[in-house]
């Protein structure tokens, strides 16, 4: 796969830029149920620099409306789990929602499977998708880690004596060239029934591969983002194009930011009580 | 433009994203709970968290930020300007973050800046980094200078530096400090002629024989000032020196010790031997005979002399010498005559002795600056003795006006010097040190002011040091000195880890008179000095002119065989009067014969030189 040239690029500049799309979270406080979690969505264009669109949450499982019952604690810390996926999901696709009509970029780059806002997000995402195809906006997810085992399944299949149990990003290790990229089939493709079509490459030196996904409407446009996205990953990075990378790193939330933002926020008698854990408190 | 970050009541971060900050700059914080804080800039940063880029320890191809480019993305523009503010006055609480700031206006930093205006003043150059603010300046200090920078002449675009004249009354000394090609020479000689311009009588110690104004500097184009009235260059010895009938003893003593340092002995033997009012050649005479006298060996073989000598006149010398031995033997031994005349000698050779200082007080009294030239062991010699003498005159006339006696009149002064820690050396004593240490404690009382550059300052006694109340610090990089310098001025810590790095020209100004530190660039000097040829330029222009005159000697010979050369010596010692050995020749001709200007060409008698081809 060639690299995208900077005339092709800047077509997509006139076009509305590209814009990247991640989300993080971070927790102060101790043990469950007694901290807060935050989570944080940006979604920044390359052709706007200033007022990125940022988006936030807090949570707290003290407050949850999970019914409290000591006897079905394991439970409820599924519960909590799946809320908080569905929270740091659903704050990822309202900034690209956000983004989709304040930019109206050629692109979205999610990181991330797109897998996950069907799973969490279902009607955020549906709306989303909508918007993104109505005004030919391209969707398009980047996977660092590939969870997926379509290789290894199809392989058990002809050789079932070997008994592969492994993911693909493991058995793809090595194995493709630089800018190399493997079509997935849509009919082997697990994620095909959420409405998906994915590839996966080798975009940098390094011998990992990662994952891409498009919306399944959008498929024809899978090469060319496939290339847009080898040509902003940096050859001796792990495979994130940098665009990502830069996002990733803006809308983390530093220990020193929470803490700050709680501090100023919260009285501090019910912050002691609750956010400092009795470890923290006795190395104060 | 807003505050940023932790803050104290003295100190503040601010942070900017368009706007880069400058050392030196003003700035004032529109803390909404305290009225207006007025704030210096003392370090100024910029930051980009995407540079440099490192993902997994590597840094980023460019081409990938090329290509980010091309999609309308600068990671340039992700740069953020942070400055770290010092406020003037403390404020009443910590300043409160977020707090809005904005450039001062001229009017609101006038009394900061400007505390003479050029009448009262000494124009010395510009306040760095003043320019946002110079714009609404006054007619009266636009225009005044120009300064010297990298691109050539430059109108004056920022706040003038000027030095208040009467400032001197109360902190009356200066000193320079800078390392060798900082700009300390450069920076006298605009201080001279500031002074020059303001009539004030100056005398100027110039080992280096630089301190002479009589040609404009090449970058301005007409002449713009002549100096030529206002200054005197006088060489020590030449046109200067000592009057040998108003030396006191001490001052003899003083003398013969710069000559070269004197033992006890010596010392009590000019004591002894030294009269009042003597002239040079009558102690030189006494010197001589007793000498004379003492070589002989006893009193008995001077007897001898007196009974054998030929006529009247020789029996008369002996009977002289008779009596200085008789009187000095015992308390001045041989050896140590023999020193002091050893030392009066070299003195005299130098001249010193031969002149006076009438010139120079005349020039004083006239307001003029005058330059004493000589070498720095001559200058340590004839300051002791200038010095002395100019600042006495200049204390018995104030003390008399003070006793109501009538004395002449002899004007204030300013005396300025280079190398200073050859004149006042830490450590050891040395003849000038004391006058200069007295001026440098008493001198304010009488109006006496010294402007001492070094590039040593820590060479220099501390004593005086202490007293110098303003100072100029131009580019240090010697650790020691650092050190001086941070104990001996109120620089801060920022300021001192600049000092290796300033450019030449530019200077941090400690003054007392201002209150604080200024960071400045001395403007460019009107006249310029007369060596400023670089020294390897000098070299090499002499190893031309010396290739080109043997070049003439040898042209008509030419060609030239080795085996005449015996021959060709003579023959040019004839004609040209210059005598080459055979080696120093040869050496000369391969020498011409590799840069090209002749030929060598081998032949079965061995080389032989001729005519370049391209000739
Ligand atoms: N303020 C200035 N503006 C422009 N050039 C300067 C300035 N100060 C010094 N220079 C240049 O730098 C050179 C070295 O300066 P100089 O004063 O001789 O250094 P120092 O006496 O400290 O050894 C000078 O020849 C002069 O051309
Ligand atoms: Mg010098």
């Amino acid at each position: 796969m060639e690299k995208l040239d900077n005339k092709h690029l800047a077509l997509y500049e006139a076009k509305g830029g590209i814009v990247g799309v991640d989300g993080s979270t971070n927790r102060v406080g101790g043990a469950y149920p007694h901290f807060v979690e935050v989570f944080q969505g940006l979604a920044k264009s390359t052709l706007i620099n200033e007022d990125p669109i940022y988006m936030a949450d807090i949570h707290s499982p003290l407050f949850s409306d999970i019914p409290k019952n000591i006897l079905e604690e394991d439970a409820k810390k599924e519960k909590e789990r799946e809320t908080k996926n569905r929270l740091l999901s659903d704050i990822e696709v309202k900034v690209a929602l956000e983004a989709a009509k304040k930019y109206k970029p050629y692109g979205i780059i999610m990181d991330g499977s797109l897998i996950r806002y069907y799973i969490y997000s279902y009607d955020l995402w549906m709306e989303l998708r909508n918007e993104c195809e109505e005004r030919g906006i391209i969707l398009l997810g980047v996977i660092k880690d590939i969870k997926t085992t379509i290789i290894g399944e199809i392989l058990g299949e002809v050789y079932p004596e070997f008994k592969i149990n492994a993911y693909d990003r493991e058995l793809l290790f090595g194995i493709l060239d630089y800018g190399e990229v493997i079509v997935i089939e849509d009919e082997v493709n697990s994620k095909k029934e959420s409405g998906y079509s994915s590839v996966f490459m080798r975009s940098s030196l390094s011998p990992t591969v990662i994952g891409m996904d498009i919306i399944d409407s959008q498929k024809p446009y899978l090469e060319e983002m496939s290339r847009l996205v080898f040509t902003l990953t940096p050859e001796n990075s792990r495979g994130v194009p940098l665009w990502l990378d830069l996002v990733d790193k803006e809308v983390q939330i530093s220990d020193a930011i929470m803490k700050n933002l709680l501090e100023r926020y919260l009285d501090r008698d019910i912050y002691e009580r609750f956010f400092v854990s009795e470890r923290a408190r006795r190395t104060l | 433009m807003k505050v940023v970050g932790i803050t104290t009541q003295q100190e503040v971060f601010v942070g900017s994203r368009t706007r880069n900050f400058r050392i030196n700059e003003f700035i004032i914080i529109e803390d909404p709970q305290q009225k207006e804080l007025m704030g210096e800039v003392v370090e100024a940063h910029t930051f980009n968290r995407y540079i440099p880029l490192n993902i997994g320890g590597d840094f980023i191809d460019n081409s990938v930020l090329e290509s980010l480019k091309s999609l309308g993305y600068n990671i340039d523009e992700e740069t953020i300007y942070i400055g770290k503010v010092r406020l003037l006055n403390e404020a009443l609480y910590p300043v409160l973050t977020g707090s809005d700031i904005r450039l001062p206006k001229f009017h609101e930093v006038k009394d900061l800046m400007i505390k003479a205006t050029k009448e009262e003043g000494l124009v010395l150059g510009t306040i760095r980094n003043t320019d946002d603010m110079a714009v609404e300046m006054d007619q009266e200090f636009q225009n005044l200078l120009y300064t010297y920078e990298d691109e050539g002449l430059c109108q004056q675009r920022e706040i003038p530096f000027i030095l208040d004249l009467k400032s001197m009354h109360q902190y009356p000394h200066i000193g320079v400090f800078g390392g060798s090609g900082s700009g300390k020479s450069f920076g006298l000689r605009v201080l001279l002629e500031e002074l020059m311009q303001h009539n004030i009588p100056t005398i100027v110690l110039d080992p280096h024989f630089e301190m002479d104004f009589s040609e404009t500097a090449s970058y301005f184009e007409d002449k713009t000032l002549d100096f030529t009235d206002r200054f005197k260059c006088l060489q020590v010895g030449y046109h200067v020196g000592v009057k040998f009938q108003d030396l006191s003893a001490q001052d003899l003593k003083n003398l013969l010790d710069a000559a070269s340092n004197i033992t006890d002995a010596m010392n009590n033997a000019v004591d002894v031997l030294f009269k009042n009012r003597d002239s040079f050649q009558s102690f030189y005479n006494r010197l001589r005979m007793l000498i004379e006298a003492q070589e002989e060996g006893s009193l008995d073989k001077i007897e001898n002399r007196i009974r054998e000598a030929d006529n009247e006149e020789e029996r008369k010398a002996w009977i002289e010498r008779r009596e200085l031995y008789l009187s000095y033997d015992k308390t001045c031994p041989y050896s140590s005559v023999r020193g002091i005349m050893w030392r009066l000698k070299r003195l005299d050779n130098e001249g010193i002795f031969s002149k006076d200082i009438r010139e120079i007080e005349e020039g004083l009294q006239s307001g003029k600056l005058i330059v004493v030239q000589g070498n720095t062991r001559i200058l340590q010699v004839f300051s002791t003795y200038l010095l002395n003498n100019l600042y006495h005159k200049r204390r018995d006339y104030k003390d008399s006006l003070y006793k109501n006696t009538v004395t002449d009149y002899f004007p204030p002064f300013i005396v300025v010097t280079d190398e200073a820690h050859n004149f006042a050396p830490k450590g050891y004593n040395s003849p000038s040190k004391s006058i200069l240490k007295e001026i440098s404690q008493e001198g304010r009382k009488y109006g006496v002011f010294l402007i001492l550059a070094t590039q040593r300052p820590t060479l220099l006694d501390e004593t005086i040091t202490a007293q110098l109340n303003t100072k100029f610090i131009f580019r240090t990089v010697r650790a020691s000195d650092i050190q001086t310098i941070k104990e001996e001025t109120d620089l801060t810590v920022e300021e001192t880890r600049r000092l290796p790095y300033l450019r030449t020209g530019d200077v941090f100004i400690s003054s007392a008179s201002m209150g604080r530190t200024i960071f400045a660039r001395i403007r460019a000097a009107i006249t310029s000095s007369p060596h400023t040829e670089n020294p390897f330029d000098e070299l090499k222009n002499k190893e031309k002119e010396d290739e080109e005159k043997f070049m003439n000697i040898i042209k008509d010979k030419l060609p030239i065989m080795e085996t005449d050369l015996i021959q060709l010596i003579s023959e040019i010692e004839k004609e040209f009067n210059i005598t080459f050995t055979k080696d120093t020749l040869e050496d000369r001709l391969k020498i011409l014969s590799q840069k090209g200007l002749i030929s060598r060409e081998e032949t079965i008698f061995g080389y032989r030189y001729i005519m370049s081809n391209d000739e």
